[in-house]
């Protein structure tokens, strides 16, 4: 879903970037003073395990493969905000360093992974974790890309290089991780269920965190 | 709230660090298997589908393109580009908490 330079008009990524800014200056902010000196190596790795997560790519007979992005496990493991810097972080390193995703374009990259996803899936986590957490963090994973992927399709589908083919960049972008979402909904649902079962009180904002040890 | 105390987080930076070496470690698998299949995702589609390929253009390829390293062999590459990438961001990340937490 890394999308390079030359496929989206000047404004459709100045646009991207003013919003991924503005959105992680936010999350900066509500971060504040939630964290422990001892507990940014437990971010380090979490960040670290999406980057290396995203390295298997999981080949698919017929000519596709997916990878774990992590975005919506991350915002359940570590809450939103905090999710949202850490997949940001990520992005940012695989253009730079490896040049996966463009320069000019790299607010748009991290809109769609680090902001659209993030939230969209804590969102649906928070939805739907009264009822089953299981199937909230399937949920989460699962929407969560699929909905980054729609606002990447949206950018694609207004900029020229796609000859402004909203419906056609829309309809294979959201069709194309609404069914390899299922394998990031999967993982993300087995992952949640082995770190909840292992530390039930690292999650943020749910009942979990008022399990003592 | 009530979260255990603190040390919980060196047993968990310790299995986190052997998890994150043990996917470093399989990923040049993944790589030759998904090169097997010769695979496209829905972005490649779109680009190939509506003829924005022609648009493509690439400022900075990076210091290891593409997640290789130029003049090896591209499963060892995938090997060290996986590592660095891995240690990069477990840095990088480490230190914007610890600036963060203060």
């Amino acid at each position: 879903m890394h999308i390079p330079d030359g496929f989206l008009d000047l404004w459709v990524a100045a646009v991207c970037a003013l919003l991924a800014v503005g959105t992680l200056t936010y999350a900066t902010r509500r971060v504040n003073g939630e964290l422990t000196d001892a507990r940014a190596p437990v971010l380090g790795i979490v960040a670290a395990g999406l980057f290396a997560a995203q390295m298997l790519n999981w080949p698919i007979p017929g000519g596709t493969s997916a990878h774990f992005v992590g975005g919506a496990f991350a915002a359940i493991l570590l809450g939103p905000h905090l999710g949202a810097l850490c997949v940001a972080t990520v992005v940012t390193i695989q253009a730079l360093v490896f040049g996966d995703g463009g320069l000019v374009v790299l607010g748009a990259n991290v809109l769609n992974m680090a902001v659209v996803e993030v939230y969209v899936g804590y969102g649906v986590y928070r939805l739907l974790a009264g009822h089953n957490e299981f199937v909230a963090a399937f949920g989460a994973g699962w929407l969560g890309i699929t909905a980054g992927a729609l606002a990447a399709g949206l950018q694609l589908g207004v900029s020229e290089a796609f000859a402004y083919e909203l419906v056609t960049t829309l309809s294979i972008m959201g069709a194309g991780h609404l069914a390899l979402g299922l394998i990031e909904g999967a993982i993300t649902a087995v992952v949640y269920r082995y770190v909840a079962d292992a530390r039930p009180d690292i999650f943020p904002g749910t009942p979990r965190r008022e399990v003592s040890a | 709230m009530s979260v255990a105390g603190e040390g919980w987080h060196s047993e968990w930076v310790r299995r986190g660090l052997l998890a994150l070496a043990g996917i470093v470690a399989v990923s040049p698998v993944f790589a030759w298997a998904a090169r097997r299949v010769g695979y496209a995702e829905p972005l490649e589609n779109a680009a190939e589908h509506t003829g924005a390929v022609a648009h493509e253009v690439t400022y900075s390829a990076g210091l290891l393109p593409d997640y290789t390293v130029p003049g090896i062999d591209p499963l060892l590459g995938t090997l060290v580009s996986a590592a660095v990438g891995t240690a990069l961001t477990l840095l990088v990340v480490t230190a914007m908490a610890r600036i963060l937490a203060e």
